[in-house]
C-alpha cells in the first residue's frame, strides 16, 4: 500500500508516527485521488477531521484531512498545502457529508472558498467583517485594543516583578549593612 | 483609598448596612415582598452556569430563601449572567432581558464579567459587562461557589429591600448609551432574528 | 347574607388554597431532603407578580383567559357547599347540582387555551394541546365514578350525597373512588399525569406567556380551584364536613396523599397517559359501577 501511494502519487515516503498512524504530505493535485483511493481500496470509510495550520512565513495554509479505518483500527493523514493569498481548494462533501461542516468551520476560521460546498454561512461567529479570526496576520491583542473596554485598574496597581525586585534589593542591602556591622563589631572586639 | 473595581463594587453595593432608606411605606412593603420572592431565570453563559443548579437544588437549596426559577423571561425577575459572554451569547442576553417585564435585575457572576477574566484578549467575548447591560450585583471569583452566589444574592435582597436596586430605571434612561455600545460590538443589528433560518434554511448547520 | 357567605367562601379558599400550595412546596422539599421554602412563600410570590409592571399584549383574548380561567374557579367554589349540614357556608349550591360543577371543571381550562391561543407562543400551544388531550382521558373515569354515586345515593345535589353516606363513599365504594382518585392527582397537576406544565420540556406550558399579573392571577386561581376540588372531593367520598376542623383535616389528609403520590413517580409522556388512564382507571370505574348498582 505505501509504495502504492508513493509511486502513483509522487509522494514522499509515507510516515509511520506509531503503529497504526500514518501520514503522507501530498501535491493538492492528487489529493482528492489519494482521498477516494483510500476510501475504496483501503477501507479508510471515516473523515475524523480537517485541520488547518496557517505557515505564514512560508505563505501557506497546510490542509491536514484524517481519515480512520475501523476494520483495522488504523488512521492516516493526508498533509496538502495550498496558497494562502488564494485559499482556495474543492469541498470534500460530496465524498463525506460530515465534511461540510467541518469546511465551513474552516471557512469561517481561515477564509478558506471550498469549491462546491453550498453552504459557507458563518457557524458561531455573527456578522463578523474582520479579518478571520485564526489567521495569523490578524492580532488578537491588537483587536481587543481597539475595539473593546477595558475596566481600569487599580492607581495602586504595581508591576509585581520591578516590585519584588526592588524589595529584594532593598533586603539584600539590609543584610549586607547588618554583617558589615557585625564584622567590624568583631574587629572591635578583637581589637 | 479604594479605586478601581473595588470602589466601584463599594458604589453598586452601597452602603448596605446603613438605615436610611427614603421610602413611602407602600414601596416599603412592595420591596419586601419583591425581596421575599426572587424568580431566577434558568439561563446560563460560560462557565460559572455549572455552579448554578447546586444552588437552586438539594444541596444550598435556594428555595429556602425565597429564590426559585423561572423557566421563561416573562415570570423572571432576576437573570444570571453567569460567566464570559461571546457576542453571539450577548446578541441572545440583551433579547432575554428586554423580554423580561420591569422591575428586574441582573447578576453578573465571575471575573469574567468583571474585566474579561481569562478571555481578557479574546476577540470574541466583551470585557465589561456593564457597558451593554446595567448590572446590579457583581458576584467576583472564578468561579464563584455557590455560596458566594446565595450571598450575592442577599445582598441582591437588601437592595431590592432598600428600593436601591433600580437598575432597569438606568437602563431605560440610558438606552442610547447601551444602545451605542451594544452596535459598536455587535454591529447594527443587535438582536439575533426571530426565525429559525439559522438552522432551518440554507442548508443550516 | 348569601352574599356575605360567599365572599366568606371565597376567602376562606384564597387562605386556605395558598397555604396548601406552600405547604406542598415544603413538603416536597422535605421529600427531596431540605428546608425548602416558608409555608407562606406562594402568598409572597403571588403579591409580587401582582405588582409588577405589564409589557406585552396579544390581544383582549389573551386579556380574558385568565379571567374565564378566574370566573370559572370562583364559580366552581361557589356551588359545592363547604358543609353538608347547617344552614350556613352552602353557597349557591341549592341553585346548581353536580352536572353544573362537572361543567364549571373544564372552564377553566378553555379559557387557558382560548388565551394561550391567542397569544402565539410554540411552548403555551405545546402545553395547551397536551392538557386538553389529557384531559378527555382524565374526565372520564371520574365522569363514571361519580354517575355511579349519583345513581347509588339517588341524587345530584352534592349535599344529599354527602349526607347519604352512612358509611364513606370511599369504603363502600372502593373500586370508584380508587378510579377517582387517578383522575384526581391528574387535575391536581401531579405527576405522573403532569406532563402539561412540564417544566423542562415545554418551558411551564400553558403558563410561559403570561407574566406579571396575569401569572398572578392564575396563581390565584389555582389556588382557588384546588381548594375547590378538594372539598368537592371530600363530599363525594369522604362522607362531607359539618365543620371547619373535619373539612380542613380531611382535605388536607387528601392533600397530603396527592402530594406524595406525585413526589414518588416520574412523568408520563401524554401517550402514555392517555393510554393509562384510558385502560386502567377507566375499567376498574366500570367494573366499580356494575358492582355499585347491580343490586
Ligand atoms: S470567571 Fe472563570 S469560571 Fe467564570 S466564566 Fe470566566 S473563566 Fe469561566
Amino acid at each position: 500500500m505505501f509504495s502504492e501511494i508513493k509511486n502513483r502519487f509522487a509522494t514522499d515516503d509515507v510516515e509511520v508516527k506509531r503503529k497504526g498512524l500514518y501520514k503522507v504530505v501530498v501535491k493538492h493535485e492528487r489529493l482528492f485521488a489519494l482521498i477516494v483511493m483510500l476510501k475504496e481500496m483501503y477501507d479508510y470509510k471515516t473523515l475524523n477531521t480537517i485541520t488547518c495550520t496557517d505557515w505564514i512565513e512560508e505563505g501557506h495554509f497546510a490542509l491536514t484531512y484524517i481519515m480512520t479505518t475501523l476494520k483495522r483500527n488504523e488512521t492516516f493523514m493526508l498533509q496538502t498545502m495550498i496558497l494562502r493569498e488564494e485559499a482556495h481548494t474543492k469541498s470534500l462533501s460530496y465524498l463525506f457529508k460530515q465534511a461540510q461542516i467541518m469546511e465551513r468551520d474552516l471557512h469561517e476560521m481561515y477564509g478558506i472558498k471550498f469549491e462546491g460546498n453550498e453552504n459557507l454561512k458563518e457557524l458561531s461567529l455573527e456578522n463578523w467583517v474582520h479579518t478571520p479570526p485564526l489567521r495569523r496576520e490578524f492580532d488578537t491583542l491588537e483587536f481587543v485594543n481597539n475595539h473593546l473596554t477595558f475596566r481600569d485598574g487599580r492607581d495602586d496597581n504595581i508591576d509585581t516583578k520591578a516590585e519584588s525586585k526592588r524589595l529584594r534589593a532593598i533586603k539584600k542591602a539590609e543584610k549586607e549593612a547588618a554583617k558589615k556591622a557585625k564584622e567590624s563589631k568583631k574587629a572591635e572586639d578583637v581589637q | 483609598m479604594e479605586t478601581g473595581f473595588l470602589q466601584e463594587q463599594k458604589v453598586l453595593e452601597g452602603d448596605l448596612n446603613s438605615e436610611n432608606s427614603h421610602q413611602n411605606s407602600v414601596d416599603f412593603l412592595m420591596n419586601w415582598f419583591r425581596k421575599q420572592s426572587i424568580f431566577v431565570l434558568a439561563y446560563g453563559t460560560g462557565c460559572g452556569a455549572i455552579e448554578m443548579p447546586p444552588t437552586f437544588t438539594s444541596r444550598y437549596d435556594a428555595e429556602r430563601l425565597g429564590i426559585r426559577g423561572a423557566a421563561t423571561p416573562r415570570q423572571a425577575d432576576v437573570i444570571i449572567v453567569s460567566g464570559y459572554c461571546s457576542y453571539k451569547t450577548l446578541r441572545r442576553i440583551i433579547r432575554t432581558y428586554e423580554q423580561m417585564s420591569n422591575p428586574k435585575y441582573l447578576l453578573a457572576l465571575g471575573s469574567c464579567t468583571v474585566n474579561g477574566g481569562m478571555y481578557w484578549d479574546s476577540y470574541n467575548t466583551i470585557k465589561k459587562l456593564e457597558d451593554y447591560l446595567p448590572v446590579d450585583m457583581y458576584v467576583n471569583g472564578c468561579m464563584p461557589r455557590p455560596e458566594s452566589i446565595l450571598e450575592g444574592f442577599i445582598a441582591l435582597q437588601k437592595e431590592i429591600g432598600e428600593g436601591k436596586a433600580s437598575s432597569w430605571q438606568k437602563y431605560e434612561e440610558n438606552y442610547e448609551f447601551y444602545r451605542k455600545n451594544q452596535e459598536a460590538v455587535l454591529g447594527k443589528k443587535v438582536e439575533p432574528s426571530y426565525e429559525a433560518d439559522w438552522y432551518l434554511y440554507e442548508g443550516g448547520l | 347574607m348569601i352574599l356575605f357567605d360567599l365572599l366568606f367562601m371565597l376567602l376562606v379558599a384564597y387562605i386556605t388554597g395558598f397555604l396548601y400550595y406552600g405547604l406542598y412546596r415544603n413538603i416536597t422539599a422535605r421529600f427531596q431532603r431540605r428546608l425548602g421554602p416558608p409555608v407562606w412563600q406562594s402568598f409572597l410570590d403571588s403579591i409580587k407578580f401582582f405588582s409588577k409592571e405589564e409589557s406585552i399584549s396579544h390581544g383582549w383574548m389573551f386579556y380574558l383567559g385568565p379571567v374565564i380561567m378566574m370566573s370559572g374557579a370562583i364559580m366552581t367554589l361557589f356551588f359545592i357547599p363547604l358543609f353538608h349540614t347547617g344552614e350556613s357556608f352552602k353557597g349557591l349550591s341549592s341553585y346548581g347540582n353536580l352536572f353544573l360543577v362537572l361543567y364549571l371543571l373544564v372552564l377553566g381550562a378553555l379559557g387557558n387555551a382560548l388565551a394561550v391561543g391567542a397569544s402565539g407562543n410554540p411552548f403555551g400551544v405545546m402545553g395547551v394541546t397536551r392538557g386538553l388531550s389529557r384531559l378527555f382521558a382524565l374526565e372520564l373515569p371520574f365522569y363514571i365514578s361519580v354517575i355511579a354515586l349519583i345513581s347509588v345515593s339517588g341524587s345530584a345535589d352534592i349535599v344529599c350525597i354527602a349526607a347519604s353516606q352512612t358509611e364513606w363513599n370511599a369504603f363502600a365504594y372502593p373500586l370508584l373512588f380508587i378510579a377517582a382518585l387517578f383522575s384526581f392527582v391528574g387535575m391536581m397537576g401531579q405527576a405522573p399525569f403532569d406532563v402539561v406544565g412540564a417544566p423542562v420540556e415545554v418551558y411551564s406550558g400553558p403558563a410561559s406567556e403570561f407574566s406579571g399579573k396575569f401569572l398572578a392571577l392564575l396563581m390565584s386561581q389555582s389556588a382557588i380551584f384546588t381548594f375547590a376540588k378538594l372539598v368537592l372531593m371530600v363530599h363525594l367520598f369522604l362522607g362531607g364536613a359539618s365543620g371547619f376542623v373535619e373539612l380542613l383535616a380531611k382535605s388536607f389528609g387528601l392533600f397530603l396523599f396527592v402530594i406524595a403520590f406525585g413526589a414518588m413517580y416520574g412523568r408520563f409522556k401524554t401517550p402514555q397517559s392517555i393510554d393509562f388512564l384510558l385502560k386502567v382507571p377507566t375499567s376498574i370505574a366500570i367494573v366499580g359501577l356494575i358492582l355499585a348498582t347491580w343490586s
